[in-house]
């Protein structure tokens, strides 16, 4: 579904992505870790071409991920982003920011876009709360709407940015529960995170990024449990001692 | 004393329908003008930014009486003929669309970047992410120093006084010259403005609170 090959980026003089190539299967769940400036961040972006990558190709099924491309709005409206720090539209109802791209984007009859726009929120468990605003809301709150915002589009996959780094630890649980509906549901995803019990309870694929390159990836239990590589090795100590 | 006041204040509030008049209207074309020029200056095309950041800088760089007598005594040598009320709205409008364009682009560029991702994010086209995204929320920034922006033109309505607009301040400087009035006419002109301005800055400062919270 998504095959990333030999991608390359680079900041000014700062090479952040130095070749990378990843395939993610249908209904697979992919959960990229590492540390802070390995690129983790950098290389779902480019998924949906908010970054631009300089060598390489992206494809999302049969076609090839272009920024500048004319035709780029409708590749993301099929690919849905998930933010760390949620991104709700501060000015319309929890219900109106499921819709919104439902309705305006997908030109879905807006009576078709609110029941389906309930269902998901019932979903996320958050359908009481249809009419607040996203101020009134908890980032664990917030972040739950912002992945039924993402799910109205009834997208091929989701990408995850950090989605529960902004959170207070104990709204961490609800987000991630959600999201493990999502994977035993079968939806194609791309994680990045820092939860490794989630990635090792849900990923069927782990990608260790170190430097701008994939150090290690393979099955989720034997990267995090059984890493060959030093540098994997010495990432997962200093997350579980933190 | 007093019937002096009651003698002026008829002609001193006709006066005054015309400042609002001239200063609503300003208002409008400073607008537009503004809104627009904000537009062009945060265009990615820079055939479009350049200019229009020339165009509000000139603006900007200009004393509004200049434009107000570029208006009414220099367009009609170049076969453009005004009315003193409409030259009067336009310099104004022209005058003060410099400083609505650059409160217009401070708001627009205040929204918090994650909101144009989280737009295309879900497959929104740029001119839909201005109009249902950026701009809702830029507006809302924009309304305190905009409201603001709508009492230094009220107060600079009084310059079209200079190019025989009947506003107040000239109405009052009719008065003035006939009677020698000067104080009464002049305090009572002052009394007049500050009728019209100091609620208009009460609620500027209301509206700041409200949307600060």
């Amino acid at each position: 579904m998504i095959k990333i090959t030999n991608v390359k980026k680079r900041f000014g003089n700062l090479h952040v992505l130095k070749g990378i190539s990843l395939e993610v299967g249908c209904g697979e769940v992919v959960c990229l870790i590492g540390p802070s400036g390995s690129g983790k961040s950098t290389l779902l972006r480019c998924i949906n071409a908010l970054e631009t990558y300089d060598d390489g190709d992206i494809h999302v099924g049969e076609r090839r991920v272009d920024a500048a491309s004319r035709t780029i709005h409708e590749l993301r409206s099929e690919v849905g982003m998930v933010f760390q720090r949620f991104n709700l539209f501060p000015h319309r109802t929890v219900l109106e920011n499921v819709i919104e791209g439902a309705v305006h984007v997908r030109r879905e009859p807006r009576q078709q876009a609110v029941a389906h726009g309930l269902e998901l929120l019932e979903k996320v468990g958050m359908a009481d709360k249809r009419d607040s605003m996203p101020g009134q809301l908890s980032g664990g709150q917030q972040q739950r709407v912002a992945i039924a915002r993402a799910l109205a589009m009834r997208p091929r996959a989701l990408l995850f940015d950090e989605p529960t780094s902004a959170l207070d630890p104990e709204l961490v649980g609800d987000v991630l529960a959600v999201m493990r509906r999502l994977a035993d549901d079968g939806m194609t995803m791309v994680v990045v995170t820092h939860e490794m019990g989630f990635a090792r309870d849900v990923a069927d694929q782990v990608c260790f990024l170190h430097d701008g390159v994939i150090a290690e990836s393979g099955p989720a239990r034997q990267v995090l449990e059984a890493p060959r590589h030093a540098r994997t090795q010495d990432f997962l100590r200093r997350v579980r001692s933190a | 004393m007093m019937e002096n006041v009651l003698q002026f204040l008829p002609l001193l509030l006709s006066g005054a329908i015309v400042t609002v008049e001239v200063s609503v209207l300003a208002l409008l074309v400073s607008s537009l003008l503004g809104f627009v020029l904000a537009l062009l200056k945060l265009s990615p095309n820079r055939w479009l930014a350049y200019p229009a950041s020339g165009v509000v800088n000139v603006i900007r760089g200009l004393p509004i009486l200049i434009v107000l007598f570029y208006m009414y005594f220099v367009l009609p040598e170049l076969g453009i003929d005004l009315t003193a009320f409409q030259a009067g709205v336009l310099g104004l409008g022209i005058g003060y669309s410099g400083y609505q364009a650059e409160i217009f682009r401070g708001g627009i560029q205040a929204v918090d970047r994650g909101q144009t991702e989280a737009a295309q994010a879900i497959g929104m086209k740029p001119a839909m992410i201005m109009r249902r995204v950026t701009l809702p929320q830029a507006l809302r920034i924009s309304i305190p120093p905009y409201a603001n922006t709508f009492t230094m033109i009220l107060k600079d309505s009084s310059l079209v006084s200079t190019i025989t607009v009947a506003e107040m301040t000239h109405a009052g400087q009719l008065i003035a010259s006939a009677t020698f009035q000067n104080m009464t006419v002049y305090t009572l002109t002052a009394l007049l403005y500050l009728a019209m301005s100091l609620p208009l800055l009460y609620l500027v400062n209301r509206l700041e609170r409200h949307l600060r919270r």
